[in-house]
């Protein structure tokens, strides 16, 4: 990571990410509400409809940058030494690549089984 | 009245201890007005103080858990028993004395003058009423230390963040217009130490026994850097 990405690009990350975050969530909250999904094939239609699986693609990088940043922060505030510091943060970033790859996967398949019938 | 108060002397005691002392109450009487009376019943008490009216930000103490400037703090105002402790954070030289070494290296470490890259005019560089009206609510700081020694940021890393003190003065030298060095004071604080450890979390504009915002100057900062950048 360069100088610049560690001080105000990775601030200004948490901000603007912040912002798509709270519009995002706001939205799955009254719809998981108001509008919840009956079952597990609701809940794939849902996912398959274009803009929510745009948004939903969108929704897992925001999502991890967003905790990435704050991770981070908790990290060089707290963990003063600087070996174990390298560890946690590449422990939270397998985590995150893995929790991302998996998210990728499941909005794929609910895409892909969506458009098959039954 | 009974104020207790933190006594240590590394060269003597093995650990701090809380030593409560009688003192009697005059109206109008400040804290710091208070520490001398015990002072006058207890020669081995130490704590610093100067002009007594709030501008040599000499008598920065912690009253009842916040940081306070002991001589504009009217002891009428405090919860008894009146609890006074050394700044938290820094290493207790004696009772309420401590070592401000790092808060002036972060102090230095911003550069606070004004550095000029044209030739200085023969006589003062002139500036709009306007543009001095840029430096209120900046220059007024003592430099007495409540609000840097009240922030958490700085408590956990005193020798990579500047703290609220020194970055109110890096603001106050970036919105000065006399100044020239915008450029190299920015490329300087960036990073994840010096300026972003700020975490809004606003004890410094809480504590300012001035009135002063540090963190509004740390988001001016911010600011700028993203005006400067993109």
């Amino acid at each position: 990571m360069s100088r610049q990405a560690s001080g105000v690009i990775a601030w200004l990350t948490q901000r603007v990410t912040a912002v798509y975050l709270a519009v995002f969530m706001a939205y799955l909250f009254i719809h998981f509400l108001v509008d919840a999904p009956a079952d597990d094939q609701a809940l794939r239609a849902w996912v398959a409809q274009p803009m929510v699986t745009a948004a939903l693609l969108i929704f897992f990088p925001i999502l991890l940058s967003h905790a990435w940043v704050g991770i981070r922060d908790v990290f060089l505030d707290y963990v003063k030494n600087v070996g174990l510091r390298m560890i946690l943060l590449a422990l939270v970033a397998f985590m995150f690549l893995a929790s991302g790859l998996w998210g990728f996967k499941a909005i794929v398949i609910a895409v892909i089984k969506a458009g098959m019938p039954g | 009245m009974k104020i207790s108060v933190y006594r240590y002397n590394p060269d003597v005691d093995q650990k701090p201890r809380m030593q409560t002392y009688e003192v009697r109450p005059v109206q109008g009487m400040m804290l710091r007005d208070a520490l001398l009376e015990i002072k006058k019943q207890d020669e081995s008490f130490a704590f610093r103080h100067s002009c007594g009216e709030g501008v040599c930000g000499s008598d920065g103490v912690n009253v009842n858990g916040k940081n306070c400037l002991a001589c504009v703090t009217p002891i009428t105002e405090l919860a008894q028993p009146i609890v006074v402790r050394p700044f938290p954070g820094r290493p207790v030289i004696r009772d309420l004395v401590v070592d401000m070494t790092q808060f002036y290296e972060q102090y230095r470490a911003v550069k606070p003058y004004l550095i000029r890259t044209d030739p200085m005019p023969e006589q003062e560089i002139p500036q709009s009423p306007e543009d001095r009206d840029q430096l209120d609510g900046l220059y007024e700081c003592i430099l007495c230390g409540c609000c840097s020694t009240a922030c958490p940021s700085f408590w956990w890393n005193p020798e990579k963040f500047h703290g609220p003190a020194a970055l109110l003065q890096a603001w106050r030298f970036l919105a000065d217009t006399r100044d020239q060095a915008t450029e190299e004071r920015l490329d300087a604080l960036d990073g994840p130490y010096k300026l972003f450890r700020c975490h809004t979390i606003m004890n410094c504009v809480e504590v300012c026994p001035k009135g002063l915002n540090p963190t509004r100057a740390i988001g001016r900062i911010k600011d700028l850097m993203l005006e400067k950048g993109l």
